[in-house]
């Protein structure tokens, strides 16, 4: 069959376990983005390797999906998002792709604060490996693929954006479909770089972070009266950010999900571009005619007289 | 006529600076230039130098002696001492300096310099070590750099300490007179080289005053330039070279010899463009935080429609492997701008090499078409820029832009015209589509498939083996469709592009010497030489797809075929072979971190046509 032939396109059956925090992370990230109305042409959806590598191919909604390198979506997603500004961009990592191999880039993208959604599928194994342990694991637990209990302490991605930088920092959980939708649309209405950090069970290999075991444990920040984690005042940057780091080491009998930090009011890298360079945000570098009859049109004289002698 | 000026100094003590101020002058004295900086990994302190040399005609490389050498400290006296033809300038009030208070020199450089006076029956000092140079001919000019110091000190109010700053620029003032020319190009140069009206003033009296001092060893005279010239340095070449591709993306991570590039990038900022009435357009320089960063980043902007590379060396290519086989299986059109320094690991950061060709070919695990190019000289290098960024786009695959050091650190002086010209753009089958999602991978009989810009239509990519919509699919039949694709576009190339793009012949003649890179520079510069003994030079410039069929013929009943590269195993003569079925009868190889020069190649040559199979050359401090 010649492609060329196919009008419409059809999603990939998706070859995840039964039962897998994965649909439900995709099931919300196909509700925000027909929610909101955007054009799924111009959302690109970012992945890196594991099993949230293959997200963008089962997607139900007309998006773009680049499917990378693990460890390099953040970075891909980068190059993409700054050429085109016009697009947006969702990126989709594990919790070892995001936290473990592609952890500078994890820090990097917080300094940069561009405006995009980074979205970890957070389920403490490399899964598609058969279930090692990851960087979002805690010390002494041992799930069943493991010989001997993590010897490692666990990274704490949320207290870690913060202190990156990121201006929008959640944790959903796979299994309230409803609640992480929600949180997906606030995300990718927030101007600069967000992440959701989305607690999955793993039904295969991670048999202590069960579905059971977050469901009588989670509790939604939003309904907690005195919980404001929104900066409106440059004065507030700290304190609401030092209370969002206490917040993420929240972890035991209670777990807490939804917003814990969010700043508006810092710029984004696309801002900071702008300042140098005129048209940035109308006249992108994807944009831009650079050839015209076979020529180039951007013109040197100017450039080359500089270096006349 | 060929003059080679030298000076030397510890590193961050205006060596740059003076030689700078030097070619400045020359240059507008009218004459043409090929300048070469020689430095420590270091910050501070070692013992940097910079040989510039001048021309009535176009020059492209060094030689590995000094006709004059200019030093205002003892270490430059003993690392340079041996290779002075004609005159030394030296400051005669170090005279009794030995090595052993000369801390900053390596103690191997040390012993060999001091063993060198030693057979001579010389003591290891300023003294014996200037005997030394004027034993064999050369002119020693003691310059009374303190008396200079001390004017300028007492003329301008400023403390000695501030005033010992002028000795560079002394140095190049005693030169210029050395060679007969005037002083004004030298004022006028320190004149914009400077802000401070201190440092003017300064700068101005102790050239004046140096200049005064010496005598005249040459008698040059001014010459007319009949059209405008430019100082090029290879990072500026490539940068420009990259504006007038149409490059709107470069993300890179500081590297020595790479970053000056992308720096003089982001500088420009805004670019003025003819469309729309001068619509001004931006190139986006993003410092990332690391080479696999810079390579994922530029491949995530290709594929956005912007043309987009990134530019490294060695240990930044390394990190960059698995990326670039990502964009060969997506089929991205981005470039990777590669500057060869000494190597493996970290090698000799500041020194040159040609040692990572086979890298170059092979980079990342797997199959797909990696297009590889290499620039000979600093013209080369920006047309080459361009070359690159189309090649990317009309095969869809990663192009290897491949340089050195020596180009990257090196200048020459000549004809702005070299740099105007026709800039094509060729985007290769970028379309805009009407329907909501588009086939990426579409199979074609030439393996190129038309291709969309993210944000035009729907389409995914993915690292994994993918059907023509880009999703993944393992199955054999798809795989051994989509893999031959892929290989398809590397024999489209080889068919469409032509085969004397890919080499450069220099002269004709029985022997024939096969090189690439810079080494074009040094062949050039004796190339008349060559030819009066019959040897031809024929440089490649493109290694995949390599032009084997021109080269088979250019090969062709040769009497002698003599590699000749900056590495131990003769890379480029191994590709050869291998696509040509032809072997080097000799080898002259260099592998010290220095240049090849024009006077080695001759030696070189002449060597090998004497029966030595492998000559290995060593000139450069």
């Amino acid at each position: 069959m010649q492609a060329s032939e196919v009008k419409t396109h059809k999603p990939v059956w998706s070859d995840w376990c039964p039962g897998c925090g994965n649909f439900g992370i995709l099931r919300a990230e196909e509700l925000a983005i027909r929610e909101l109305g955007l054009d799924p042409k111009s959302v690109v959806v970012v992945s890196g390797i594991g099993c949230s590598g293959k997200l963008p191919h089962f997607m139900n909604v007309p998006i773009n999906g680049v499917h990378t390198l693990h460890g390099r979506a953040l970075a891909f997603a980068t190059g993409i998002k700054l050429a085109n500004p016009k697009l947006k961009v969702i990126v989709n990592a594990g919790d070892g792709d995001a936290l473990g191999i592609g952890m500078g880039h994890f820090v990097h993208a917080g300094r940069r604060n561009i405006d995009m959604v980074l979205i970890v599928h957070d389920n403490g194994v490399y899964a598609l490996t058969k279930g090692q342990a990851s960087p979002t694991l805690r010390k002494g637990i041992k799930t069943k693929s493991l010989p001997k209990p993590n010897v490692n302490e666990a990274v704490n991605p949320l207290a870690v954006a913060i202190a990156s930088g990121y201006t929008f920092v959640a944790r959903g959980y796979a299994y309230d479909v409803n609640h992480l939708k929600e949180l997906m649309k606030r995300a990718l209405n927030h101007r600069g770089m967000a992440l959701i950090d989305v607690l999955q069970p793993c039904p295969t290999y991670n048999d202590v972070n069960t579905k059971e075991f977050y469901d009588k444990r989670v509790y939604k920040l939003e309904e907690q009266k005195d919980w404001d984690p929104v900066v409106r005042k440059p004065e507030e940057v700290q304190e609401k950010a030092l209370k969002a780091i206490m917040k993420s080491f929240e972890w035991g009998e209670r777990i807490p999900i939804g917003l814990f930090y969010q700043n508006t009011l810092e710029e984004t890298y696309e801002d900071r571009i702008a300042k140098y360079i005129e048209n940035y945000f109308d006249y992108p570098p994807a944009l831009q005619e650079i050839e015209k009859d076979g020529k180039s049109t951007t013109l040197m004289d100017k450039l080359l007289k500089t270096r006349r002698i | 006529m060929r003059i080679s000026w030298l000076i030397g100094g510890p590193q961050g003590q205006g060596v740059d600076t003076s030689a700078n101020l030097f070619g400045q002058a020359v240059a507008k004295a009218g004459y043409y230039i090929f300048g070469n900086r020689e430095y420590y990994s270091n910050i501070k302190g070692r013992h940097s130098y910079f040989q510039t040399v001048l021309s009535d005609n176009p020059v492209h490389s060094v030689v590995s002696y000094a006709d004059i050498l200019v030093a205002f400290e003892p270490e430059t006296v003993f690392q340079h001492f041996d290779e002075v033809r004609k005159v030394v300038i030296y400051d005669p009030s170090q005279a009794s300096v030995s090595v052993p208070f000369v801390r900053s020199m390596e103690p191997e450089i040390a012993e060999e310099k001091s063993k060198l006076l030693e057979n001579e029956g010389l003591r290891p000092t300023v003294n014996d070590a200037i005997t030394y140079a004027v034993k064999r001919g050369a002119k020693a000019i003691g310059l009374d750099y303190d008396s200079i110091v001390v004017k300028v000190a007492e003329e301008v109010n400023v403390p000695r300490s501030v005033a010992e700053r002028v000795k560079n620029v002394a140095a190049v003032g005693a030169s210029l007179k050395v060679l007969g020319l005037p002083i004004d190009g030298l004022l006028e140069a320190v004149r914009n080289a400077f802000k401070n009206e201190l440092f003017i003033r300064m700068n101005s009296l102790a050239a004046k005053l140096a200049y005064d001092q010496v005598p005249s060893v040459y008698d040059l005279k001014p010459l007319e330039r009949k059209e405008p010239r430019v100082w090029m340095d290879g990072n500026t070449a490539v940068a420009l070279g990259k504006l007038a591709g149409g490059l709107r993306f470069q993300s890179y991570y500081p590297i020595t010899p790479a970053a000056d590039e992308s720096v003089y990038l982001e500088a420009v900022e805004t670019i003025e463009m003819e469309v729309n009435a001068l619509k001004k357009g931006g190139v986006i320089v993003v410092q990332t935080e690391d080479e696999l960063a810079a390579i994922n980043m530029a491949s995530g902007a290709a594929l956005t429609g912007a043309r987009a590379a990134t530019s490294t060396s060695g240990p930044g290519f390394s990190l960059m492997a698995e990326g670039i086989g990502w964009a060969g299986m997506n089929e991205v059109p981005v470039v990777i701008t590669y500057y060869m320094r000494g190597a493996p690991s970290t090698g000799q950061p500041t020194r040159t090499g040609q040692a990572d060709l086979k890298f170059a070919l092979n980079v990342s695990h797997g199959e797909f078409p990696r297009i590889v190019i290499a620039s000979g000289d600093h013209v080369e290098a920006f047309w080459d820029a361009i070359w690159a960024l189309n090649l990317a786009e009309r095969y869809q695959t990663p192009v290897i832009h491949l340089l050195e050091k020596a180009i990257a650190n090196s200048y020459v002086v000549t004809e702005e015209s070299n740099f105007r010209g026709e800039y094509v753009i060729d985007r290769g089958k970028l379309v805009r589509p009407e329907t909501d999602y588009f086939p990426r991978f579409q199979v074609t009989e030439d393996g190129i498939s038309p291709r969309v810009r993210l944000g035009d239509a729907g389409v995914f990519y993915s690292g994994d083996e993918h059907n023509e919509w880009g999703h993944i699919t393992e199955a054999s039949t798809n795989r051994r469709t989509m893999y031959e694709k892929r290989m398809r576009k590397l024999e489209t190339a080889d068919r469409e592009i032509p085969e004397e793009k890919r080499v450069n012949v220099f002269g004709e003649g029985d022997y024939a010497v096969v090189t690439w890179g810079f080494t074009k520079g040094a062949i050039l510069d004796v190339l008349d030489e060559l030819q009066a003994m019959g040897v031809m030079a024929i440089q490649v410039r493109m290694f995949s797809p390599y032009p084997r069929n021109l080269m088979r013929k250019l090969l062709q009943g040769k009497k002698a075929i003599i590699a000749l590269e900056g590495n131990y195993q003769a890379q480029g003569a191994e590709v050869m072979t291998e696509q040509t079925g032809v072997f080097p009868t000799h080898y002259v190889l260099k592998y010290n971190g220095r240049l090849i020069t024009s006077d080695e190649v001759m030696e070189g040559v002449k060597r090998a046509l004497k029966g030595e199979r492998r000559v290995v050359l060593s000139a450069g401090q």
